[in-house]
């Protein structure tokens, strides 16, 4: 209660935190609420995010077309590479229907089949409401066809919608988007557990012992801290194949610990200075005790806010490799969306844009919340720094 | 006399403003320091002699506000009230009239720029250009607290030992010839042979160059040394002034007896040595009538009740006490006692 | 990796002990040992993973090219700069000997093109887009973390300090993302296409103003990214140290010498605060190059990042190998150069021994 009310104090610290339950809910009782749905659902292919099929007539037969059941003997127009194909496709009377394609170039394809409708080459067409939004009814949009503006939409709810659309494969990215962080984040906070874990012991050791040791070890950071840690990343993760989170996350943990491992260092040596532990050795109380009594206690805040910083680093450096294309992308992640959304080319589809900034922003506010939260620990461990 | 009046402070008060309420860190301070004239400030930790030192060169923190009196500086008969200054003129004021050598000024110069340059810095602040010139003033005062003055311009600060730190800061101090130099505990942590070498050399560069001083010290006996004149403070008031021999030897303050029963005297055996009881008071809710009655042992309900002002019993010795005959009379004892 | 000699045998080896003394000469030699360090690790980490790549190399000749073992065996050697029935002591000293001449290798998918040209082709685009941007961030950093210590507490300072935070956290691949989508493909401010590749390949290299003007205009988004990613870093740190310096002793009497607030804000804050920023400079540098990977990839901008993922993707070892040490070996030297600058800059360093 005392933590929340500190914790509190710092708006920005709060957020954080706030942010951070909300992750855990999400990994923890997200995939209850939304179950991740693989399934690839041909008819939402390209489907906008919150947009749904609908079906486009000419004003004079609103009433007529409504469904595609009044449609059978008639011709309807579809939009290559959208769900509209596949969804008249999967129609239990399809052979009644006389299907006209057309094709999809990013400006162009739209119009074109507006015009047939117009014309009468078909009676109606299947598309994304935000299609129909965009050329037909937004008189402000830049795409507003005047000439077509007087088409009707007959059935504004023909399609199931996707709050985020699916992408080239017709999955539904907000499932991807609920259950996409689960293995990130169990492996960035594997990794960032590893490194800390040993950051601290060796930093304890180095310090504690001193003499040969103390300079191997801190020799050995240094030289780790000196090779670009990613670029390396990569190098390994070309040469042993990372197939599973677990290898991912110790290959992460195992190159992370340098840093904090001298900044453990220099914190235990000036905690050996201090009074208390120095009575401690005084009294010759045993290592276990000093350790454990003496100084683990008050490295606890320290170690606590670094683990939070190591765990942003571990993410920074598991997204980036995903992103390459150089890490387990068997399991459907933010960072695997990120990786298709670039390989496949919706990075550069204007239409797309949800289905990409989805993870985008999730992986961005997952990182802001830990930093925040990490900022708001380390005013709650030093009052220097609590403003008044 | 009234022509020598270098620097004539007139019921100053100060407060800080904190989350708790306000500090009341200085309270009615009025004191007058003539030209070439020493005064020395005593008092314990907290009583506001860096306050109220601080608020003469405008250095005080952002906390801090004047909120009552005023500081009359004059130099070649032009007098100017300190706190009216506007930030530029202040700015030309600061070390050129009154240069103040901060408490524990171990870290008074510039890490990364050589001594020279920082005398460069001084000079050129004030308008002093040619380098040629100041190196030779530099050269000659630093010559006078006696350094080696060649090396140490060239030297960066932490060539320097604290001692030599502490007296090129000396010389920095009256490069510009001020007419008051403010030394805050100028010889704090600095061990007594060094103490010593530095108390020798500032008297020795006051006799030549006519400053002012206040001094501020909690070594009464470098304060006697030092000053003609002795202000003792407590909880932000001034209660006693007067001249060494009178605060010394004749002192009228509860309080200034205190302070010296509880050094040891060459003249009075260790056993005499007795602390003042209790603690200094909270600033912000200070006691009612005189602010030291709690810890006085002469107290009666009449200084719970009136603050006695502060006036002058003989000649320029002023004090704020309503019984400075008993003071008198428990100093005798201790004199006879120790005879 | 302290070479000091024991004390004992100091009287022989008070030569080496004078060399040690000296600041730059003692950076120096630790940068070279460094290097030597890095060399010795990417030799072996080569040649000791599991999955040997060059066993692996040698199956995939014999299974594309039908090759005998013995000849894929002498290929893999003469491209790797080893022979393999050498032992390892003489692979190494081979491979030492051969990169002491400047060779790294021939690539492996391009056969007879050397590794060092290649590098020698994308390395100065990514110097220049890395080390510009880096400049410019430590240089906005300084200035921001600078107004935000002056201002601290107040509101000026709770908003620079929150978007710096912001800022940092989010890694710069992720922001290049964001400048992508955004800027790029939703608000149209720019054609992404047309900003691929490090200029205009209609144009001539050479100085003139088109060229250079579309080398600076293809450099602008991955300088953008890295400056966004690595800015509110530079910030933090500067608050954080102008903080601790504005408390300092020397910039109050500094002020009560009547120095003109100019002055101060320079040669006394703004010097010393500088100063724990270039210890942090090393990290920052290999962090940024780290980074140049995804952002090249990214904005197809063709730098030594992008080719070590091209030759990664191609499972180019010796390529990977030498744009590797390449990488760490210009990571040490600028590391070496912070230092230098460190030592120029505070004086305190250069004369204390060890640190
Ligand atoms: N920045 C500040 N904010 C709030 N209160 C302050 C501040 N500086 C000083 N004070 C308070 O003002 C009072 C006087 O402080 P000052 O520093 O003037 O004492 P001093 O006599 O110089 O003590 P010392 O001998 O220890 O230097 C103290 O009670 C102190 O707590
Ligand atoms: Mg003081």
């Amino acid at each position: 209660m005392n933590f929340l009310k500190l914790v509190w104090q710092n708006k920005a610290g709060f957020v954080g935190f706030c942010g951070l339950v909300f992750y855990l809910l999400i990994i923890t009782v997200g995939q209850w609420v939304v179950d991740f749905d693989d399934d690839v659902k041909l008819d939402q292919i390209n489907s906008p995010p919150g947009s749904r099929l609908i079906l486009l007539t000419r004003p004079e037969d609103k009433e007529r077309y409504v469904s595609l059941a009044d449609l059978e003997g008639h011709s309807v127009g579809v939009l290559e590479k959208t769900g509209g194909p596949a969804f008249v496709n999967n129609y239990a009377n399809a052979d009644a229907i006389k299907v006209e394609t057309y094709k999809w170039r990013s400006s162009r394809g739209v119009p074109d089949a507006l015009e047939g409708l117009a014309k009468g080459e078909v009676d109606a067409l299947v598309m994304f409401s935000k299609l129909a939004q965009r050329f037909v009814l937004d008189s402000e949009n830049r795409y507003f066809q005047k000439d077509y503006a007087h088409l009707t939409i007959s059935n504004s709810k023909l399609g199931p919608m996707l709050l985020l659309g699916a992408d080239t494969q017709g999955r539904d990215m907000f499932t991807h988007v609920m259950n996409g962080g689960r293995i990130l984040i169990i492996t960035a906070v594997t990794a960032g557990l590893i490194s800390t874990l040993i950051a601290f012991v060796l930093g304890t050791i180095a310090a504690l012992v001193g003499g040969m040791l103390d300079r191997a070890l801190v020799a050995l950071a240094n030289f780790i801290i000196v090779i670009p840690r990613f670029p390396l990343l990569v190098v390994l993760a070309a040469l042993v194949t990372l197939n599973n989170w677990v290898l991912l996350a110790t290959l992460i943990g195992l190159l992370a610990w340098p840093a904090l491992m001298r900044a453990v260092r220099a914190q235990v040596l000036s905690l050996k200075e201090r009074d208390y532990v120095e009575a401690a050795v005084a009294l010759d109380l045993s290592q276990a005790h000093i350790i454990f009594r003496e100084i683990l206690p008050n490295m606890m805040s320290f170690v606590a806010i670094n683990f939070v910083v190591a765990i942003t680093s571990a993410m920074y450096d598991q997204i980036g490799l995903i992103f390459l294309g150089m890490a387990p992308i068997n399991d459907y992640t933010w960072g695997v969306m990120l990786y298709f959304g670039r390989s496949r080319g919706t990075l550069f589809n204007a239409d797309s844009a949800a289905m990409l900034l989805a993870p985008v922003i999730a992986i961005a506010f997952f990182q802001v919340s830990l930093v925040l939260f990490s900022r708001s620990l380390e005013e709650l461990f030093d009052p220097r720094l609590r403003s008044a | 006399m009234e022509d020598n009046l270098v620097l004539s402070v007139q019921d100053v008060s100060i407060i800080y403003q904190v989350a708790r309420g306000n500090v009341k860190a200085t309270n009615n301070v009025s004191f007058d320091l003539y030209k070439g004239e020493a005064l020395a400030l005593i008092g314990e930790s907290g009583s506001g002699k860096t306050t109220v030192s601080l608020s003469f060169i405008k250095m005080l923190p952002s906390a801090a506000k004047v909120t009552t009196g005023k500081a009359l500086y004059t130099r070649e008969g032009k007098t100017v009230n300190i706190f009216e200054l506007n930030e530029e003129r202040m700015r030309a004021f600061r070390w050129q009239d009154c240069a103040m050598v901060f408490q524990g000024a171990q870290n008074a110069f510039n890490p990364v720029l050589k001594i020279k340059e920082q005398f460069f810095d001084t000079a050129k602040a004030h308008g002093w250009r040619k380098r040629k010139e100041v190196y030779d003033r530099a050269l000659e005062l630093l010559k006078l607290v006696r350094l080696d003055p060649e090396r140490v311009l060239e030297s960066y600060p932490h060539e320097l030992s604290g001692g030599m730190k502490q007296r090129t800061l000396l010389a920095l101090g009256v490069l510009l010839d001020p007419q008051v130099v403010i030394l805050d505990e100028p010889t704090t942590a600095l061990d007594i042979l060094t103490q010593r070498a530095i108390i020798d050399v500032l008297k020795e560069m006051q006799g030549r160059l006519g400053f002012s001083i206040i001094f501020i010290s909690h070594d009464l006996a470098l304060a006697a040394e030092m000053a003609s004149q002795v202000a003792t403070m407590y909880a932000g008031e001034m209660v006693e002034l007067g001249t060494v021999d009178e605060i010394f030897y004749e002192s009228l303050h509860p309080y200034t007896l205190g302070l010296l029963q509880s050094v040891p005297r060459l003249e009075r055996g260790q056993d005499e040595l007795t602390s003042i009881k209790g603690n200094p008071p909270d600033l912000i809710d200070p006691p009612s009538g005189c602010k030291f009655h709690p810890r006085c042992d002469f107290a009666e309900a009449k200084c719970a009740e009136k603050k006695p002002e502060f006036a002058t019993y003989e000649k320029e010795h002023k004090v704020a006490c309503w019984f400075p005959e008993k003071v008198i009379e428990a100093r005798q004892g201790l004199w006879e006692k120790a005879s | 990796m302290q070479a000091l000699p024991a004390k004992s045998q100091t009287q022989p080896f008070s030569f080496l002990e004078k060399i040690w003394r000296n600041y730059t000469l003692r950076t120096v030699i630790q940068s070279i040992f460094t290097v030597w360090a890095v060399i010795t690790f990417i030799f072996f980490l080569v040649r000791l993973m599991p999955g040997n790549p060059i066993e692996i190399y040698v199956n995939y000749l014999i299974n594309s090219e039908n090759l005998t073992y013995e000849q894929a065996y002498n290929r893999a050697a003469s491209q790797f700069q080893f022979d393999p029935s050498a032992s390892w002591l003489e692979q190494y000293f081979g491979y030492i000997g051969q990169l002491l001449r400047g060779n790294l290798g021939e690539s492996i998918t391009s056969t007879g093109t050397k590794v060092i040209d290649q590098i020698m082709r994308f390395l100065p685009w990514t110097v220049f887009c890395v080390g510009l941007a880096l400049l410019l961030s430590f240089v906005l950093g300084m200035l921001f973390g600078m107004i935000a210590a002056y201002y601290r507490n107040s509101w000026i300072d709770n908003l620079i300090s929150i978007i710096a935070a912001i800022l940092g956290a989010v890694p710069d691949y992720i922001w290049g993302l964001m400048i992508i989508i955004i800027c790029g493909v939703q608000l149209k401010w720019f054609n992404v296409g047309d900003l691929r590749g490090t200029f205009d390949p209609s144009l001539q290299p050479g100085f003139t103003f088109a060229f250079i003007f579309s080398v600076i205009q293809h450099a602008l988004l991955p300088i953008l990214t890295y400056v966004m990613g690595t800015v509110g870093f530079w910030i933090l740190a500067m608050r954080g140290s102008t903080t601790s310096t504005l408390g300092e002793d020397y910039v109050n009497i500094a002020r009560a010498r009547g120095l003109s607030q100019g002055r101060i804000i320079t040669a006394y804050v703004g010097r010393n605060a500088s100063l724990p920023l270039f210890t942090l400079l090393a990290i920052n540098i290999g962090f940024v190059i780290g980074g140049s990977i995804i952002v090249e990839e990214l904005f197809v901008y063709k730098g030594l990042g992008s080719f070590l993922f091209w030759s990664i993707t191609q499972r180019d070892y010796t390529t990977m190998q030498g744009i590797l040490l390449m990488i760490t070996i210009a990571v040490v030297f600028s590391n070496m150069l912070a230092d230098l600058l460190y030592s120029r800059l505070d004086p305190r360093v250069r004369i204390s021994g060890d640190s």
